[in-house]
Formats: C-alpha cells, structure tokens, sequence
C-alpha cells in the first residue's frame, strides 16, 4: 500500500507540474475542466461522467479513492500511463511470484526517473512492459508441450475442446438428420422421370394419340362438308346448316347400329345400354333417373354418340 | 377531438359494368375458367407444381394469382363470383401425401384426389433429349383425353364430367387444328383405381418425307452437303428410317387445311405427342356435394353407411347359406 501512495504522489506531482507548465499559476480545482484543453477537445457534461465512471471502474480494484480525485476525469496521455503500466504489473505478479521484487524496483527507478522530468512517462512503461512480457513469454515457451492434433496453444484445454468439438458434430448430425427428414417429407411423391419411355408411358403416349386422330378425323370430317362455303354468307349459311343437320342425323343413326352390334363400343359408352332402348340417353326412360345424386346433370354430355374417349360436343343439335 | 371527416373527398368509384366475363365472344358458349391455389404451407416442389397447373390451365385461367396465408376459401369464392371463375384447383399437403382438390364454384361438388406420384414440367424436360416448347403452346386450351372411365360408376362418371367441363368445349364444325396444341390425358387404371394425368404437345409432320428433306423445310437452314457427291444425293440417299414410323399408321390423319408451313391440306400427316409436363398419378379418395363442404358422395375408403351395409348383406348372406345348408341336410 506504501507503494501505491507513492505512485499516487508521484502522477499528481507529474500532473502539477505539466498543469503548472502549461498554465501558469490557476489553481487545480479550477484546471480540472480545462484537462483536455490542450487539444482543443469540447467534453459534454455527460461523456465527462462517463469518462469518469470508466476512470472509477478501471481502479476499483487497486486504489478507490483515486477516482474522487478527479486526475482521471479526462484521460491525458500522462495519466493514461500509469493505468497501463499497472496493469502489467498485475500481470506480472499473476505469472509469477518471484519477480514482484523485480518490479518493484523497476517501479522505484521509473518512479525516481519520473521524479526527475526528463524522461517521458511512455518510453518508461515500454520498457517496464517489455521486460515483464519477455519473462511471462519466456515462462511459457519453457513449459514443454506433447505434440498433440490440438496444438500446443489449446494444449491447457485439450479435453474440453475435444469434447466440444465431439458434442458439436453430434449436434450437426442430428440436425442434418432432422432437415433430411424435413426434406424428404416435403419431396414425398416427387419422382423424378426416367430418361426412356417406359411399357406405361409408351400405352399413355398411344391412347392420347387415338384420341387426338380421332378428334382430327372428325374435324376434317364436319369440315370437309362445309368446304367451299363461306359462313358469313347467308346462302351459304343456310346450305352450312343443312348439311350440319343431316350429318347429326346420320350420326344417331349410325350409333344406334354400333352399340346395337358392337358390344366393345356399348361399354365405352355411358351407362348400360340395353339392346332394345334408344341409343340417345334422353330418350330413354331411365334417362336422370339413375343420375340423381349428380348436381351438374345439365352439363352432362347431350348425345352417347359421342364417345367417352373424346370430347367433341356435337353442337348441330344446339343449331336446331 | 376527434376530426370529422371531409365529405368531398371521397375517392371516384369505377361504376361496375355488368359483363358475362365466361362468355366466348363468336359463339356465345360459357367459357369454364379456373384458378389453382394452395390451402395451407406447402413445399416449394408443391408450388412449382401449383405453377405448372397454372401454365396447364393455361389461357383461361390466373397465372400470376397471389394467395396470402390469411385468405381463406371464402376470399376465393367471393373473387370466383365476378371473375366468371368455374372451377378451383386447390393443393395442399398433409404429413401422407400432397392432395388436390377440383371443386366447381359456386356450389360443388369436390372431388379429392391423393397425388401418389408427381413430376414437374422441369423434370420432364430434363428427362429429354430435346425439350419442346413452341412460342404460342399455352395461347390455346388443351384438348381433354379421358380414357377407361367408361366402366359406368357414379364416381367416374361425375370425374369424367368435371374434367370434361374444366377445359372449353370445342365446336367440330369451326375449330381451327392450328389452335389444338396440347392434350391432356386421364387414364383410369381399373385395377390399381389409379388415374395417370399427363400432359403432351401436338405435333403433326407429313408423311412420307424423308427426314432430311423434312428438316431442311421446316428450319430453311443452308443443309451441309460437304459429304454427298451430287446435289441429287440429298435428296434420293435416304438415312436410315426410324423404327417409329412403322407403326405411324394408326396416328395419321388427313388434314383440311394447311397446317403450318410444312403440312399441307390434304396430305397425310403423322402426330407425335411428346410430353411437357406435369405429370401425377392421382387416387380419387372422395366426392364431396358442396365446395369442401356437405355430404361426402363417394368415398374410396367406404362410407361409414356403406360400410354397415357391407356387413349386413355378408351376414345376410351367411345367414342364407346356412338355411340352404339346413334344408340341403333336411
């Protein structure tokens, strides 16, 4: 404690002296503001406290009474030496026992140097910190480390990282797991094609093709009666109509004698047909009946003569 | 205090134009239209799916539609109204599989459908050697192929109607083959009750051409002759003949009028359909009367009704047998 009394005596004694250089004959009380006005810094009120409260917090530990003085209020490069200095001595005596002597002396001398004013308080920690790191640093580099996978820096906790590292990977994993689960849940039903046409898709391709033929045939079929007329004509239109009629009517007709003879094409069609029954659903008696339970009966296909397969609405009806 | 609000300053209000927004302006026929949206969170494999049904539906329908978390099926019903929207298609995915529900605005019926199996329109693409995609494939409606739903139950019939009518129907008389580009086809497997849904582009190319002579109308690209002796070469050397156009018989047609610049009206023509995607293998699980709502119609893992009923005619049944092993011992 003698020391540190010392110490202090001797940071206000450099302080009074530079103040007493730079200013003259003012008192300290009022100087305190005027810290930092060598450089020409503005401090508000309340970076000055907080200054303060660091200055405090800074030396709680070694000297409480340093902080009411007010010498730390604004940090000037004298006194921000002396904090840095004892901080490496701290260190100093962490590291070892023995060369608190040493630094005692060393502390005396720079003091005693201080006392004199000629040599700048930062050369002097310099050198302070130098030798206190050479002996921390030559202390660490006797100490002989096994060669492990770690490193010899890490060597003190060699259990604990690996542990660490060990529970850390578990983790990866089980997240991994978690979003590999997560991600198979979301593709669930996703199939990626294969590059070939397999025996399905080839059957697939070829009921699509019947059903695009067929669709053609019969376009070719309406249009190829209607061919040479122009329907925006009204002689035309009425021949158009005309025609159109007597293909629908030959349609029935020729369905009535394809379900009756075919029995292949009956069940394509909708519903049973019975031999002795009209081809058309709306003639028969039966016909909304079975439906009942259907709500969009009136969007049911009109004619059984158009095939199941394919949708072609035999409009010549609505032309009527 | 409270301010008062200024009374002039109310914003002008677009008077409501009573249009018929589903009807086709040159026949007068109701257009369907449809809107595909999701119900809940789904992955974005799912949403890239929702996106191809949207292309798919393609051009009567909202491909740039966008759905908040908060909308609620109400939100859509009330849009569907105005817009002349016929039929939604929703997704959703549950922990099981991904679903798809068809439903018919305003009042139904829904049919639920299991995706067991589904591709993107990508997917597909990549499976291919040479993707095809032709600038004006989505400015028409597809063509609808359903095929082996004709085994006359009730479901498959109400299947085949709401499929039927999702796309517009097509006047033989008037349609243009130019504007049949795509198909969509629905193949009811009996056996697995499984129904494939595919989706393929048209392509018609004249027959009886030999390949290069095809190739060179269609692309008027400058041909390399850098191996051919004489310019008649390229013309009566044939390459070898693909193994496809053997059985191209059935797929032929005769066309009425010029189809592009390579077929001409009257001449033979072939049609190869080559896939675009997406791709699914839906299951029919159930029928609903109302939009997501009412009395279930059909159910693929049987109603509870039914379900009582089955049992009840099988113990009838044991019951019979047993009186006519009774009397067979008397």
């Amino acid at each position: 404690m003698a020391e540190e009394s010392q110490k202090l005596e001797t940071v206000n004694l450099s302080k009074k002296r530079r103040l007493g250089r730079k200013k003259g004959n003012k008192t300290k009380k009022k100087l305190k503001g005027f810290d930092g006005s060598g450089e020409r810094i503005k401090i508000d009120r309340r970076m000055k406290k907080l200054f303060r409260k660091r200055a405090r917090d800074y030396n709680s530990d070694n000297d409480e009474d340093e902080g009411d003085d007010g010498g730390y209020a604004v940090a000037t490069k004298g006194e921000n030496a002396v904090p840095i200095r004892k901080e490496v001595a701290l260190d100093g005596k962490d590291s070892s026992e023995e060369e608190e002597d040493h630094q005692d002396i060393d502390e005396e001398n720079e003091i005693s140097e201080d006392e004199e004013g000629e040599i700048q308080p930062g050369i002097t920690k310099l050198t302070e910190g130098c030798r206190a790191f050479r002996l921390a640093f030559k202390k660490i580099i006797k100490k002989n480390v096994s060669d492990v996978s770690l490193g010899p820096v890490l060597s003190g906790h060699k259990k604990l990282v690996a542990e660490k590292l060990a529970e850390e990977e578990a983790e990866q994993k089980v997240k991994g797991d978690v979003k590999k689960e997560k991600h198979l849940l979301e593709e669930k039903g996703h199939v990626k094609p294969a590059n070939f046409l397999d025996s399905h898709e080839k059957f697939l391709i070829g009921v699509a093709t019947k059903g695009v033929v067929k669709l053609f045939n019969a376009v070719n079929k309406a249009q190829n009666a209607q061919k040479g007329l122009n329907a925006s004509r009204f002689k035309d239109e009425k021949a158009i109509i005309k025609r159109r009629k007597e293909a629908f009517f030959s349609e029935l007709g020729r369905t009535t004698l394809s379900s009756a003879g075919a029995p292949a094409k009956a069940h394509t069609s909708s519903g049973p047909v019975d031999g002795e029954g009209p081809a058309w659903a709306p003639l028969r008696d039966s016909y909304m009946l079975t439906s009942s339970k259907l709500k969009d009966w009136d969007k049911m296909p009109d004619s059984v003569a158009e095939d199941e397969i394919e949708r072609i609405p035999l409009d010549s009806s609505d032309d009527d | 205090m409270a301010r008062f609000r200024n009374n002039k300053k109310k914003g002008f209000v677009k008077p409501v134009v009573k249009k018929q927004p589903g009807v086709d302006h040159v026949t007068g026929e109701k257009i369907p239209h449809s809107i595909v949206f999701s119900r809940g969170k789904i992955p974005s494999s799912l949403k890239q799916l929702q996106m191809d049904l949207r292309k798919l539906m393609l051009p009567f329908t909202a491909v740039n539609l966008k759905e908040k978390r908060r909308n609620n099926l109400k939100d859509f019903l009330n849009v569907a109204g105005p817009l002349g929207v016929t039929h939604f298609l929703i997704l959703s995915k549950t922990e099981t599989a991904p679903y798809l529900k068809v439903a018919r605005t305003p009042q139904g019926p829904t049919l639920t459908f299991k995706i067991h199996e589904y591709s993107l329109a990508v997917d597909v693409a990549q499976s291919q050697l040479r993707p095809r995609c032709p600038q004006d494939l989505f400015k028409n409606s597809p063509l609808i192929v359903l095929s082996g739903f004709g085994s006359g139950e009730q479901h498959l019939k109400l299947t085949t109607v709401m499929f039927q009518n999702i796309f517009p129907a097509i006047d033989v008389n008037t349609v243009k083959l130019s504007s049949c580009q795509r198909i969509v086809l629905l193949n009811y497997n009996k056996d697995t009750k499984f129904i494939d849904f595919r989706h393929y582009s048209i392509r018609l190319q004249p027959v009886g051409v030999s390949k290069r002579v095809r190739k060179f109308v269609q692309n008027h690209q400058v041909p390399d002759l850098k191996n051919l002796q004489d310019v008649s070469d390229f013309i009566t050397k044939a390459g070898y003949g693909s193994e496809s156009e053997v059985d191209d018989e059935a797929a032929t047609v005769t066309l009425t009028s010029d189809l592009g610049r390579i077929n001409k009206a009257s001449s033979k023509s072939a049609v190869k359909l080559q896939e675009i995607g997406p791709r699914m293998t839906l299951q029919l699980i159930k029928i609903e009367e109302g939009l997501c709502s009412g009395g279930v119609i059909f159910n693929a893992y049987g109603n509870e009704a039914e379900k009582k009923k089955e049992v009840k005619e099988e113990e009838d049944k044991i019951n019979e047998e047993d009186a006519d092993e009774d009397a067979d011992e008397d």
